[in-house]
């Protein structure tokens, strides 16, 4: 008997709460953020080997998974730590590059941020985790030349110079 | 409902006029990390202004913004919305009476 594939319907599933925190090594100036479900984020600074990490800031951020409705296949997305939207500030960055190939108007490029912005360890946001969120936020657009287009954050260049614009929570607290 | 036919109702500022997308209903929310996870087509009514707000107004495919208790955006928020065609609105009232005016003129 022949498996008919499923034309998923992806939905957000186990949405998290938290703190997207960014802690800087002022020794090798690497960057590395990760998303804290603490009632108050973590400023403590503290030694890892060689990095000497101490607190650069912190957003509120949520973090979810995607299950598809028909066939509750779950996707896991631990590693994204947020989303960003591409500015193409760099045409040397990957994330440009990749947002160039056969790109129009209405096509926008936004980065799947994962924990380790410096991906010395050769991890990032797996494939599938990238497939699946480029087809959920491709479902039902009202515009039909509109494309959003996922890429993982290894592609990026430079997180010190990158104008991306990174969907986390700022002004919450600010007065008005 | 079209976003040009709420505007044409009166009683909101017109930012910019950026598409003409059909409303499909109202989402409520001040949060970006909340805004993420909402479907395409709604009404995003909300008190932030800033860039973050749009980005992510974008990824969910808003119909438009809708800034409460008299917010204005700045130009490069104007500007990031047109490139992106979401219309931008503003209100004077506060986000309960926005929400019954809403109700009353038919936006479901």
């Amino acid at each position: 008997m022949t498996k008919i594939a499923c034309k998923h319907k992806w939905v957000m599933t186990n949405i998290r709460s938290g703190y997207l925190v960014v802690e800087g090594c002022f020794h090798c100036g690497n960057k590395i953020s990760f998303f804290s479900m603490e009632p108050a984020p973590p400023i403590d600074e503290y030694r890892e080997g060689d990095h000497f990490w101490s607190h650069v800031g912190n957003f509120q951020a949520s973090r979810f998974d995607l299950k598809c409705e028909k066939c509750s296949r779950a996707v896991p997305l631990h590693e994204v730590t947020a989303m960003m939207l591409c500015m193409r500030c760099n045409p040397e960055c990957g994330v440009f590059k990749t947002g160039s190939e056969g790109r129009d108007r209405k096509t926008w490029v936004y980065v799947a941020l994962c924990a380790n912005t410096s991906h010395v360890a050769g991890k990032c946001v797996s494939g599938e985790g990238i497939l699946v969120l480029n087809q959920y936020y491709n479902r039902g657009l009202q515009d039909p030349s509109k494309k959003i287009v996922v890429v993982p954050c290894e592609l990026r260049k430079s997180v010190d110079t990158c104008q991306g614009i990174v969907l986390a929570d700022v002004g919450l607290t600010d007065l008005y | 409902m079209k976003v040009s036919e709420l505007t044409k109702k009166g009683e909101f500022k017109v930012f910019n006029e950026s598409g003409d997308k059909e409303i499909k209903g109202v989402y409520i929310s001040d949060m970006v990390s909340d805004i993420i996870g909402i479907g395409p087509g709604l009404l995003l009514i909300t008190l932030q202004t800033h860039k973050n707000l749009i980005a992510a107004a974008n990824l969910v495919d808003v119909a438009a913004v809708v800034f409460s208790r008299g917010k204005l955006p700045t130009d490069d928020v104007i500007a990031l919305a047109n490139k992106a065609g979401i219309s931008l609105l503003g209100f004077e009232g506060d986000t309960w009476t926005l929400a019954k005016k809403l109700y009353e003129i038919g936006v479901r």
